[in-house]
């Protein structure tokens, strides 16, 4: 290791695993400013050419190129493919060929079938013959599930269940196998098995042991795999080409492996920038080609593809893999952690142009310097293609060593893993405690029965009692819910190589989630401070209401609707607590919907804040659009008391504003934009996707695709190319709360 | 005492200004042709009613957005039509360590109040709507007197001031329209800029809501790029 090592301050990292350790020992934090970024080389502007080539094949092939039918993804199962095999320098593609994608049936045989059928592919035979016998997540999910488990998902007041594809959200620590090598690696987790073997044979211990040989082999088969591109990553990184490009096929197995419905990477780039910088120092490297290392590298991030059914992209639309990098931060000891490396990154956007991969997420201080918040915000107005989460508030939780999972969920880098629970529609909840348990569409009964509300004004004290009845219910429901998926996932659909790159105890945490805030408060306060009353149909079903007065809405900074939304979360986070959790995870709740505001609106009858039944909600933590009346900063206030503490999975706000609101000219807008980021996280506020762009450019994208083809929008914690959404998630966008001047 | 407030816009940035609170205070003596706010003419429009205390109380919410310059803006309608309701306000926001600015058409007595209020103000935004006393006449129903007088008064206490012009199509247009406003700037020490604006349209849906005459209903924006060579001539007129 010595050779790789060289120049290395030692410390604990070299006793034992601790790459956090390597990197306060280690990085050079930078102050500066973007002056010293560089732009392509011949060499990246012919493979992007050849990138755009295939993205616009892509799309005119309707979202997928190529399915290789024969060959179960595995890190294994494809040869080497190259985009110009004489160009590339960070090599590894999932399959043989860019944009190829590959059958993934381990989390459900079905969906892998129904997949291929909607591009106009069969199943292959082999393929076919192997999963005959074999039973994947998904079969056992359903093993397990009870009826009412059934009904509640049937209903689409529990969605999005990880329960038919894979669940995502783990993050490995890539950065090991750059420092450490696959060979020192393996030779720990030996030790560790042989260490945890001598405990008494119980089932956790027995599946802890199982595990871990899982997690060899598939370490094995990475060595394999990297030697086929020539590369021998049983030893140590010993430059910048080379960590970037180990750390690298580590996390191309593990999206060989798996199909997760969030794939991240993790926060990898002031790691790179001491090899970088190292390199520098040495003479080795020059800024044009360490620049030139970072856009390949997310070149290859770019063209990370799942092979999904169209349910699933109803869900989360735009063909989403969330290859979330997450950049910045502070470190506990005060200094930053912004370095040139994380610049490199956001550096990308305009060398490669706008993308909605990787996931590029800020990680927000109050003391970042000012030049790279500055820059940041520049970035914003330009791309569209970031977003920030407060480091702050996160870095008190999760150290200063944690990544982002997919839009907001934060973990400990190579500590922690999580268990991905998509989320509970509480405004459904709702209208089921007023239907004394039936569904308020098809009348069902899902909950246990109760009385049915009657056609009277409604009683805000009743409703809040019934409400909590049903909800406390829901809470032991969904749990046990996640409790099943999980097992299973653990059972049949293992990530094993992701896995082997955690401690071999890792925290776990089993995230839940909340949908429908906005439109529950809403309706709270209407039944609050106006007269609602319901009206039934002719099976006795409440399926409407007649709301007459005033009520204060939320997203106008008004406490006596704001404490709604705060009561409602910590209510439901505590009452989640309430039921023990598979492999004693922590409990930790999201208000995120993704894009699937617009289904869960579609499978909600009308509530009483005036929402008709089928319309979207708004996403994540988003007030309801066009209610926030008091402009952009009222309703991040609103949101940003939302309390973290007891939404540490994240709490999602997607905010978009016109540029000649944000400021008269550039200088202006950066300056503002930084004033409104600062703003919003000093009140330990968690999340904020900007966009800076006005509602007629996505209209005319809208209408015609070819104008603005690499349009980029944050949707709710993630990007999507505008031109890859369903017209009615456009609609949906382009409906959505747009802060502008008047 | 009680403020007659019409709506708040909790982000309205102004160029170098950062980024700022407006109050929308009811009430305007004039009637402008142009106006995209007839719906705060009248006291009546008010949908709230607040006092000092509760509006500072709110403003202070916004108090993390206020660096480089931010703060509260009162606008109107005619903000100092109430200067008694913001001069017992100014304390109260100095006590809370938040600036604020006037933007206002000058067409107001000067009173004790109102003289306390740009006084204190961190800068005046005043408007020099038209170019003489018949133009004021015909397109606001006001005379240009009170409006000059405003501008002797801030120029005396020497009170940073930034003029500003919306330039309407087929009105004041041209170049030679727009040098007739520079005597009334052009050797004010107060005047930090010389702005001037694009007339839009995005508030004629106000006047067919409101069932009021809007003069200019046939009239369209004005391109900005108009606007920015237009600027640009006043900027080298007035050597900025």
């Amino acid at each position: 290791m010595n050779n790789c090592w060289r120049a290395f301050k030692d410390g604990n990292w070299t006793k034992e695993i601790d790459v956090s350790n390597f990197i306060k020992l280690n990085y050079t934090p930078y102050e500066g400013g973007a002056d010293f970024l560089e732009g392509t080389t011949v060499r990246t502007d012919a493979v992007m050419t050849r990138v755009n080539d295939l993205l616009v094949e892509e799309n005119e092939k309707g979202g997928v190129l190529k399915i290789d039918t024969d060959h179960v993804s595995s890190i294994l199962s494809h040869r080497p493919g190259y985009i110009i095999k004489s160009k590339d320098i960070i090599l590894g593609l999932q399959t043989d060929e860019p944009l190829k994608r590959a059958v993934n049936p381990f989390a459900g045989y079905r969906n892998a079938v129904q997949a291929c059928q909607a591009y106009g592919y069969e199943i292959g035979d082999n393929v076919h013959n192997e999963f005959k016998y074999r039973t994947t997540h998904n079969t056992g999910v359903f093993r397990a599930y009870t009826d009412t488990m059934k009904k509640a998902r049937h209903a689409g007041v529990l969605t999005g269940l990880p329960d038919a594809y894979g669940r995502g959200r783990i993050i490995g620590d890539y950065r090991r196998i750059a420092l450490y090598g696959m060979e020192y690696l393996i030779n720990e987790r030996v030790k560790d098995k042989k260490r945890i073997s001598e405990r008494d044979m119980d089932a956790e211990t027995i599946q802890l042991v199982e595990d871990i040989e899982k997690q060899l082999d598939f370490m094995r088969q990475l060595v394999e795999m990297a030697a086929q591109h020539g590369c021998d990553i049983n030893r140590p990184a010993e430059n910048a080409y080379e960590a970037i490009q180990w750390l690298y096929f580590g996390y191309l197995g593990a999206v060989k492996e798996q199909n997760g419905a969030a794939n991240s990477i993790g926060r990898i780039s002031s790691f790179i920038d001491i090899y970088i910088q190292r390199d520098i120092d040495e003479g080795t490297l020059d800024e044009i080609h360490a620049q030139e290392l970072i856009d390949d590298l997310v070149i290859k991030m770019r063209l990370v593809r799942h092979l999904r059914t169209p349910e699933y992209n109803n869900l989360f639309a735009g063909d989403p893999v969330w290859v979330t990098c997450s950049l910045a931060g502070m470190c506990e000891d005060g200094r930053t952690m912004v370095t040139r490396t994380c610049y490199r990154f956001l550096q990308t956007l305009y060398n490669l142009g706008p993308s909605a991969e990787p996931n590029i997420t800020v990680l927000w201080s109050k003391d970042l310097p000012e030049s790279f918040k500055r820059f940041c915000a520049k970035v914003s107005i330009d791309t569209d293609s970031i977003q920030y989460e407060n480091d702050d508030v996160m870095r008190r939780d999760f150290g200063d060593d944690y990544s982002i999972a997919c839009c907001v969920s934060a973990m400990k880098t190579g500590k922690q893993m999580q268990f991905f629970g998509a989320r509970c529609n509480l405004a459904k909840v709702l209208l089921m405690a007023l239907n004394g348990g039936r569904d308020e569409i098809h009348g069902e009964q899902i909950a246990p029965e109760g009385e049915t509300f009657a056609e009277d004004v409604l009683d805000y004290d009743k409703v809040i009692t019934a409400f909590k009845s049903y909800a406390s219910w829901m809470a032991k429901l969904y749990v046990n819910t996640m409790n099943v998926i999980h097992y299973m996932h653990d059972k049949y659909a293992y990530e094993r190589l992701m896995m082997s790159l955690h401690d071999v105890e890792p925290g776990r945490l089993m995230a839940f989630g909340i949908s429908g805030l906005s439109v529950l408060t809403d309706s709270l306060s209407a039944i609050k401070y106006a007269k609602v009353t319901p009206v039934k149909d002719e099976r006795g079903l409440i399926v409407d209401f007649k709301t007459e007065g005033e009520f204060p809405k939320y997203g106008n900074d008004d406490d006596r609707v704001d404490s709604i939304a705060k009561w409602v979360t910590e209510f439901f986070y505590n009452e989640l607590c309430k039921t023990k959790t598979y492999r004693g995870a922590k409990h930790t709740l999201s208000i995120l919907t993704i894009t699937s505001n617009v289904v869960y609106g579609q499978k909600t009858g009308s509530t009483p804040d005036g929402r008709r039944a089928g319309e979207p909600f708004a996403p994540g933590a988003n007030p309801m659009h066009g209610r926030d009346s008091e402009g952009a900063l009222s309703s991040l206030n609103s949101v940003a008391k939302i309390c973290y503490e007891c939404c540490q999975d994240g709490i999602s706000n997607t905010f978009s504003i016109t540029p000649d609101t944000l400021g008269e000219n550039e200088e202006n807008q950066i300056e503002n934009l930084v004033n409104v980021l600062d703003g919003y996280f000093a009140q330990d506020a968690h999340h904020l996707n900007v966009n800076v762009l006005n509602r007629q450019k996505l209209i005319d994208a809208m209408n015609d695709p070819t104008l603005y083809p690499s349009l980029t929008i944050r949707v709710s914690g993630y990007a999507v190319n505008f031109n890859k959404l369903t017209k009615d998630k456009q609609l949906e966008v382009i409906a959505r709360t747009f802060h502008e001047k008047m | 005492m009680i403020g007659y407030i019409h709506s708040f816009e909790s982000l309205a940035a102004l160029d170098g200004g950062g980024l700022r609170f407006a109050v929308f205070l009811s009430a305007c003596p004039m009637r402008c042709a142009y106006c995209h706010n007839p719906d705060t003419w009248d006291k009546g429009s008010a949908a709230l009613k607040m006092t000092p205390e509760e509006l500072v109380k709110k403003a202070s919410r916004y108090k993390p957005y206020f660096k480089n310059g931010g703060g509260v803006t009162f606008v109107g309608g005619e903000p100092l039509v109430q200067a008694d309701f913001i001069a017992e306000t100014v304390p109260l926001l100095r006590e809370a360590g938040i600036s604020y600015v006037v933007d206002t058409s000058g067409a107001v007595e000067l009173t004790e109040s109102v003289k306390y209020v740009l006084s204190s103000a961190e800068r005046v935004l005043l408007d020099l709507k038209f170019w003489d006393e018949e133009s004021y006449i015909k397109y606001t129903k006001q005379g240009m007197d009170k409006v000059l007088k405003t501008l002797d008064f801030l120029e005396s206490i020497g009170k940073k001031t930034v003029i500003r012009t919306v330039v309407i199509p087929d009105i004041n247009d041209s170049e030679e329209i727009i040098e007739k406003y520079l005597p009334y700037v052009r050797d004010k020490k107060c005047v930090e800029r010389y702005e001037l604006l694009a007339f839009h349209t995005m508030g004629f849906f106000k006047y067919e809501k409101l069932g009021i005459e809007n003069p200019f209903a046939d009239k369209i924006a004005l391109d900005k790029a108009k606007k920015d060579e237009l600027q640009a001539f006043v900027d080298k007129k007035l050597d900025k």
